[in-house]
């Protein structure tokens, strides 16, 4: 029993690293359309700037902040010179063409500068030691990742469905052109959406360094994690990403903990197994 | 969070979206499928030595393979680029981990390049993979580090021949040692692959006939075990008297670190067999890495003059400290160099080659190196080292050499668990 609750702990940690993982690619997705293959290298570029912030400025809240803003920024550059060619309905393999080509070099260029070596980021300071829970030292660090998953789940919901920069945005994906109409410039919209999904992606490699370190390869790790998750909740929903990462990181922390020999394939199973029985996934729009 | 109000009648299906991604990833996937066709050759006489090298230089395992390049390359300079009266060539190949690329990879060196020889493999699941290719087509493989058992034993082939270790060698000795040494009950953890089943079976026999026992076992995903944190549960909750682990390369950090932030480290003693606090590893792991034990045939501090200069030229060339794999690495380069002596630069006759392999004898940093020609496998001494700090850095510290050992050659000192 104090196993179980322990794993269960476990499970509800690694669900909220996943969902801060899968949120940006899930915006992207679900407010623009866009199938961003290059999320994982977001990610990882968001880890490695934190580990550099950590390293000469030995801060990882400020970390926490660059991170994302540099990513972010990089994110607006790459929408307004490349990917604002490729909107539009018959698009999407041109899309993913160009964000997997993106990922490709992206992945070189990573370790070209921070190079092959496995990087480790501390834990701050504040969140460091362990908080005993049975015959576990549970480390604190890991805890306080469920409510960053928590917080950042409802910061988002509000933001796209109570304000009203939410409402151009959603207003945006169903009718571009009546949003342009109304005298709003789209093209920002959907830079501004990029942007910060992308420095989302960035956040969460901060995030995660802790616990999963920063390694070339880790970028295709995340990406097909993060896909799976966006999947099984449903495509482009923000309550699919939660759920399917709550699903996603319940299956894979019991299945290493019980079927250790079959835990890799475990999450693809229960992929399978959602998409048999809801093919649109967990809280995916039907008939589209 | 909520967003049931989003309408998105221009988006794609998921049938859609798995097709288009699946284009790519598939793409992607077959591209080394392409490369590999062309007659087969044997070696050359005359013209440069083409030597093809199979390592991963992606994934969790891409700084052995950087770290064995180097140090190759290294000593290929300090002979001149050239044995046996012909220049050296290396032609890289990415094994990644995966024992499919590495065969395709194997068969574009040998049947496109014509290479007269193939050095390198890494990951003992890659090397078993490989040993039919190059039993068949009497190709000579020297191995820089995969350990897999059975190729010194009953997959043993003339034509291949290691210079590192039999994944044996660094385990066995450290279960008696341990168990006289550190407690009774046992939790072994390691990767679920080749290299991890041979850990365990070499592990348990002289910790068991020591009078230890093995009171749990655990197998990870291969290559990344993702997120560490349910196998550290499960071993707090066996409440062993120590942990024996084998990881290495990426796994390593995972696993040590995950040990020391769940408050394992300090509590329940941690062995390994060498590579899991290698040097490669120990920056990233730090702290974490502070008092762990481990059996290897190499330290950082191993004091002999080879091994200072070795050391020394090798941190001025990459700027990082040695380790185990740039041992290998730089070992496999003088054997060759050695053998295409010996041969004088005649790599027609494979067996030639081979018959020359036994006599190679020099002093490696690792101390005095020697083949022990029933396992095709260095003969070579076992030192127990602890992570302490030496003069403000983390390094392994010899604290015992537990003496000069060859592989069994056969299944003799092993047990199932």
């Amino acid at each position: 029993m104090e196993t179980l609750i322990i794993q269960l702990l476990n499970g509800l940690v690694f669900s909220m690293l996943l969902f801060t993982m899968a949120a940006g690619l899930s915006l992207i997705f679900g407010q623009m359309d866009v199938i961003n293959l290059a999320h994982g290298s977001f990610y990882l570029l968001g880890g490695y700037i934190g580990l550099t912030m950590v390293r000469r400025l030995g801060s990882f809240w400020l970390a926490l902040v660059v991170a994302p803003l540099v990513v972010g920024a990089l994110g607006l550059a790459l929408e307004y010179f490349f990917l604002r060619r490729l909107y539009g309905r018959h698009r999407h393999l041109d899309q993913v063409l160009f964000t997997f080509g993106l990922a490709l070099i992206a992945a070189d260029l990573i370790r070209w500068n921070w190079g092959a070596y496995v990087e480790s980021v501390p834990p701050p300071e504040l969140l460091s030691g362990q908080i005993p829970v049975f015959t576990v030292q549970f480390p604190v660090y890991r805890l306080s990742l469920i409510a960053v998953g928590v917080t950042l789940a409802l910061g988002l919901g509000l933001l796209l469905e109570r304000t009203r920069i939410g409402a151009i945005i959603r207003a945006g994906v169903a009718d571009a052109e009546m949003v342009s109409a109304l005298g709003i410039d789209i093209h920002k919209v959907f830079a501004g959406v990029f942007a910060l999904g992308v420095a989302l992606a960035a956040l969460a490699g901060v995030l995660g360094a802790p616990v999963l370190n920063l390694y070339p390869g880790l970028d295709f790790e995340i990406l097909i994690l993060t896909l799976v998750v966006v999947v099984v909740g449903g495509l482009g929903t923000l309550r699919g990403a939660f759920f399917g990462s709550l699903l996603i990181g319940m299956a894979d922390t019991f299945g290493k903990a019980f079927l250790p020999e079959f835990a890799l394939f475990l999450i693809f199973a229960v992929m399978a197994v959602v998409l048999l029985l809801r093919p649109s996934g967990l809280f995916g729009l039907e008939g589209t | 969070m909520g967003d049931k109000k989003t309408v998105r009648p221009s988006g794609m299906s998921r049938r859609q979206f798995l097709r288009t991604a699946g284009i790519v990833v598939g793409a992607t996937a077959a591209a080394p499928l392409l490369s590999a066709c062309g007659p087969l050759a044997g070696g050359r006489a005359t013209g440069p030595v083409k030597i093809g090298l199979l390592l991963p230089y992606s994934d969790i395992y891409a700084v052995l393979g950087e770290s064995i390049t180097a140090a190759m390359e290294m000593y290929f300079e300090e002979v001149g680029n050239e044995a046996g009266g012909r220049t050296i060539e290396l032609i890289k190949e990415d094994t990644e981990i995966k024992p499919d690329v590495a065969q395709q990879k194997a068969r574009k060196l040998v049947e496109q390049d014509e290479v007269d020889l193939v050095a390198g493999v890494v990951s003992s699941g890659v090397l078993l993979a490989l040993r039919d290719y190059f039993d068949a087509n009497k190709k000579l493989l020297i191995c820089a580090n995969a350990g897999a058992n059975p190729i010194s034993r009953d997959r043993k082939t003339p034509y291949i021949w290691r210079t590192s270790f039999s994944n044996w060698q660094p385990n066995w000795p450290v279960g008696k040692w341990a168990a006289e040494n550190v407690g009774k009950r046992a939790f072994i953890s390691v990767p679920d692959y080749a290299a991890g089943e041979n850990t365990i079976t070499s592990f348990a026999h002289s910790f068991v006939n020591a009078g230890g026992e093995i009171i749990g076992v655990q197998r990870t995903p291969f290559p990344n075990m993702g997120d560490p944190a349910p196998f550290m549960a499960e071993i707090a909750d066996a409440e062993p008297d120590l942990v024996y682990a084998f990881y290495s390369g990426g796994a390593a950090v995972t696993f040590v670190k995950a040990y020391a932030d769940f408050g394992l480290a300090g509590n329940i003693p941690l062995l390994s067999s060498g590579f899991m606090v290698e040097e490669d590893v120990l920056p990233a792991q730090g702290e974490a890495a502070l008092g762990v034990r481990s059996g290897l045939h190499w330290a950082l501090l191993l004091d002999n003059p080879v091994n200072q200069a070795f050391t020394a030229a090798y941190k001025e060339r990459t700027g990082r400290d040695a380790n185990v794999f740039a041992v290998q690495g730089y070992d496999t380069a003088r054997v060759i160099v050695e053998m295409l002596n010996r041969v004088e630069g005649d790599t027609t006759d494979v067996d030639k080659m081979v018959e020359v392999l036994p006599d190679i004898q020099f002093d490696s940093p690792r101390g005095p190196f020697r083949f022990d020609a029933k396992s095709q496998n260095p003969s070579q001494h076992i030192y127990l080292r602890e992570v302490r700090e030496v003069d403000g850095v983390l390094h392994n510290v010899i604290i015992e050499d537990l003496g000069e050992i060859a592989d069994p050659g056969d299944n003799s000192k092993d047990l199932e668990v």
